[in-house]
């Protein structure tokens, strides 16, 4: 009756449910804790082009380029059981038949913002530093430590994001292969909110009792006609993540 | 240990056999009624690969929901390549049609630079949606999931697994 098996096993079946029951209290608990996302979307500059987007790309197509600003204040969305925010920025614009058919949405933009309590990983998102911030100085002694960007801005916290005139990281086409003249097209800001422990939680724009829907995060536009030659190689250079795999996906 | 199990009557033997198949065998039901709750053939994945770090780390524990028919982008689904048998787990990036049209979707994973489309079967430009997607996430428990990595790369662990549990089960009724 109380040999070391028994023991060892009602130890071990105790730990099992002690661990459940705290991770469900976990992820129960970010219910608690209010949510004011607040942020302000813009488009900055949107250039049509024709040509080949990627590198398997087979024919030429028509490709956007969505340049934007952005304003975000997302450090409410930042709970003890928050381990990082997905953040992306997607453009949509009507289908060709849009009774019946929902809007076609495309992502080109995102970033990865860790928690500060995350362990450090290489694919986390930089955040530009103005250009006007003093560069720090070497260190005499030694390598000097390197030093690694903030994903937000300097004396914020994580959640604040203000870029201006900020290039895509993809540059989208259409299925059809045509983008160019499209209107009623939307910029929207959107995150996900990936946890220690419990439910994956995405935009919510309604409120929902401690936590408030998003306010802003919306600009309204139209994709231009197909640009010509005029357009310069450095206006589509688009910007590289913090992906680590950066051939071919594994 | 083993004259215990040879004074057993056949009658004892026999329930205890009995016992066993029950245990296994309401773990197989389970499972199979997770799986129609969440109308996924899989509704709990182990990641198995590095290309959605930082979010999901090899070994832990998805749950997944295939009952949402429009999928939005940002949504983490789990696939099956055309022809392969390995569930690939990454985020839409891209959708095309729904409604009445079939949906397509582009996926990347979060730590790749380029997207999926070198993935698909060769023909295959993007997944449908109603075909090659087994479920999207909507939950996550850390690092549970790495034993049964142990288990797919050692093999006689797995063995050694339920013969330990077989033995345990039977020679425990005493």
């Amino acid at each position: 009756m109380h040999n070391t098996l028994t023991r060892v096993q009602n130890v071990f079946g105790f730990f099992t449910s002690v661990a459940f029951a705290v991770a469900a209290a976990i992820a129960m608990s970010v219910l608690l804790s209010p949510q004011t996302p607040s942020a302000s979307l813009e488009l900055r500059n949107v250039q049509v082009v024709k040509g080949r987007p990627h590198y398997y790309s087979t024919k030429r197509e028509e490709y956007a380029h969505v340049k934007f600003d952005l304003d975000a204040d997302l450090t409410s969305l930042f709970s003890w059981n928050t381990k990082q925010l997905f953040l992306y920025i997607t453009a949509s614009y009507p289908s060709s038949d849009p009774t019946i058919i929902p809007p076609s949405e495309a992502v080109i933009w995102d970033a990865i913002i860790p928690s500060d309590y995350a362990p450090l990983h290489p694919n986390t998102y930089i955040h530009p530093t103005s250009k006007t911030a003093p560069k720090p100085k070497k260190s005499a002694k030694g390598k000097g430590k390197k030093e690694v960007g903030k994903p937000y801005p300097a004396g914020a916290s994580p959640g604040i994001v203000r870029l201006d005139n900020q290039k895509p990281k993809y540059q989208i086409t259409d299925v059809s292969g045509k983008i160019a003249e499209r209107e009623n097209a939307t910029l929207t800001l959107h995150w996900n909110v990936q946890p220690w422990v419990g439910a994956l939680v995405w935009t919510n724009t309604k409120t929902v009792g401690r936590w408030q829907g998003l306010q802003g995060g919306e600009a309204k536009f139209a994709f231009p006609p197909l640009k010509g030659t005029e357009v310069k190689k450095d206006d589509l250079k688009t910007e590289t993540g913090g992906e680590r795999n950066r051939g071919s996906p594994a | 240990m083993f004259g215990s199990l040879a004074a057993l009557q056949p009658r004892q033997l026999a329930a205890q056999i009995l016992n066993f198949a029950l245990v296994l065998s309401t773990a197989f039901m389970l499972w199979k009624g997770l799986s129609v709750f969440t109308n996924s053939s899989s509704p709990i994945v182990v990641v198995l690969s590095g290309s959605m770090e930082p979010a999901f780390q090899r070994g832990d524990l998805l749950f997944l929901w295939n009952r949402g028919i429009e999928t939005q982008v940002g949504e983490v689904v789990v696939y099956n390549v055309r022809g392969k048998d390995i569930p690939i787990v990454h985020r839409v990036i891209r959708r095309f049609g729904g409604g009445s049209a079939p949906l397509s979707l582009l996926t990347k994973g979060d730590n790749n630079a380029a997207d999926d489309t070198e993935l698909y079967a060769h023909d295959q430009s993007y997944l449908d949606r109603s075909k090659d997607v087994v479920g999207s996430v909507v939950g996550f428990v850390p690092f549970v999931g790495y034993v049964t990595i142990l288990l797919s790369e050692y093999p006689w662990l797995k063995t050694a697994m339920l013969i330990f549990m077989a033995a345990s089960v039977v020679l425990q009724r005493e």
